[in-house]
């Protein structure tokens, strides 16, 4: 927290002749546990509710408010002429609430429809990439965990972003670039390998293309990267090369009447030969303040035993206040491979409060 | 969300605009202003959207009868954008008499007030 006030009065010392800092944020306090689950015996791992991979969030049969806690400050400073930067902190339950800078970027509004983008982002991959820690913006307790299974969810780069409208149609559009180097990795190091695991994504070059009619939204993205890997220093090789490459392909579409609603997702990433899809679909009804919705996720690898689990869940959500809500949350997981098991087959409860500020 | 509609449309929002303001503005128009899909007005010049409290009637009502979503799907929609570097909400003023002030003194500003609270130091405009 230190680091964090004095970058905050720097920032704030350097721009403060003709600059207007803002600041907002974000929390969920959620807890929770697994009310029966396999685990992995194989790989001696107790009954386990992997509630979201990047992160680790990995809740048991104690009940624990750790794994998805989390609070984020953003600061933001408009230097005018458009031109402003950005700073997001966010401390979480699952890495002992250690505040780290997530997101730091400087934005120049070139004109009303371009603008670009220099820094560290979450890397958009999936819809909910983007706002995957701001659990007001969306109904479940979290995005479907099938759906977002990739070690690597930021990237250092740049980004040129479209706006504009097309008769009816509101239409965003983003190209980005750039390079993730992730020292211990935390899904693979903790998780998977179980050894200090370095995981370097370079040459990251995607777009995203989103199209936004009233109760409509359709978005369609593309993704490629190379991948490097070290396990405890040593370099992986994939048959024979220290490099593989990745591309990722998503669709979105989303319907939303007001009194109902509709989520759906699906996704592939194609590395080196294999291909892993991915989806998800959810419905859910809106009675005054409160959601209900049902969902459901899969992620199947394409090859014999490959990674193969998906998750049914039901809950609700209640805006008991303007800038707040309360999540409650039933998910049952289906872990149906052996070799590449993840966390077993498990049933789990979770409740929580999202907030923003 | 019809039974809130017609609980909170006791409330008659109007749109209010600088006096000096010869843009057209349709229901559309303003939709896409306080969502940030437009920033400019339809003569070309630059508009800044004034928001009121969430707390106040005249926002549940202008959320429900322009925007079309109640303000808590109104507030989970700016927190994507804000959180994600997309986007940067209206400001907020705390009652009518706040906004008109603004509007009165800023040609590029755009506002909505009850239609009770309306004045001649604006332009109002109906959003039906």
């Amino acid at each position: 927290m230190k680091k964090l006030l004095s970058i905050a009065i720097l920032t704030a010392g350097a721009f403060s002749a003709n600059a207007e800092i803002s600041f907002s944020g974000f929390a969920s306090i959620n807890a929770g546990k697994v009310l029966s689950g396999t685990g992995v015996p194989q790989f001696g791992l107790e009954p386990t509710f992997l509630a979201d991979y990047p992160l680790v969030s990995a809740y048991t049969e104690e009940f624990s408010f750790k794994p998805e806690t989390l609070i984020g400050l953003q600061a933001y400073a408009d230097l005018s002429n458009g031109l402003s930067a950005t700073a997001q902190i966010v401390a979480r339950g699952t890495n002992d609430f250690d505040a780290t800078f997530e997101w730091a970027y400087v934005s120049y509004e070139i004109n009303d429809n371009w603008t670009v983008q220099a820094g560290k982002k979450r890397l958009p991959l999936f819809y909910y990439s983007d706002f995957f820690d701001v659990g007001y913006a969306y109904p479940w307790m979290r995005a479907p965990a099938d759906n977002y299974t990739w070690q690597i969810f930021n990237y250092n780069g740049i980004n040129a972003q479209y706006t504009d409208n097309w008769g009816d149609w509101s239409i965003t559009g983003e190209i980005y670039g750039g390079r993730e180097d992730s020292e211990d990795n935390k899904l693979l190091s903790t998780f998977f390998f179980s050894e200090p695991t370095k995981e370097i994504w370079k040459d990251i070059v995607g777009g995203v293309f989103l199209a936004t009619y009233d109760w409509l939204e359709l978005r369609a993205t593309h993704m490629r990267y190379t991948n490097e890997r070290f396990r405890s220093g040593e370099q992986v090789l994939w048959d024979g090369s220290p490099e593989r490459d990745g591309k990722f392909y998503g669709l979105a579409a989303n319907v939303d009447m007001g009194d109902w609603f509709v989520l759906s997702e699906r996704n592939r990433l194609t590395l080196q030969e294999t291909d892993l899809d991915s989806l998800m679909l959810t419905l859910g009804v809106r009675l005054d303040a409160v959601t209900l919705f049902t969902s459901y996720s899969e992620l199947e690898e394409d090859i014999l035993d490959g990674e193969n689990h998906n998750t049914t869940s039901v809950g609700g959500r209640w805006d008991f206040h303007p800038s707040a809500a309360f999540k409650l949350q039933w998910d049952k997981v289906k872990d149906k491979s052996f070799d590449l098991a993840v966390a077993g087959d498990s049933k789990s409860v979770t409740v929580g409060i999202d907030l923003i500020f | 969300m019809g039974c809130s509609i017609s609980f909170f449309s006791t409330a008659v929002v109007v749109i209010v605009v600088h006096p000096s303001n010869d843009a057209a503005l349709d229901a559309k128009d303003v939709q896409r202003l306080f969502l940030g899909k437009e920033k400019k007005f339809s003569n070309g010049k630059e508009a800044i959207p004034i928001n009121q409290i969430p707390s106040s009637t005249v926002r549940s009502a202008f959320d429900a009868d322009a925007l079309g979503r109640s303000s808590t799907q109104i507030a989970a929609y700016w927190s994507k954008l804000v959180f994600t570097g997309k986007g940067i909400p209206p400001k907020e003023l705390d009652d009518d008499s706040a906004v008109l002030a603004v509007v009165a003194d800023n040609p590029n500003a755009i506002g909505y007030i009850d239609s009770a609270s309306a004045s001649d130091a604006v332009k109002v405009i109906s959003l039906n």
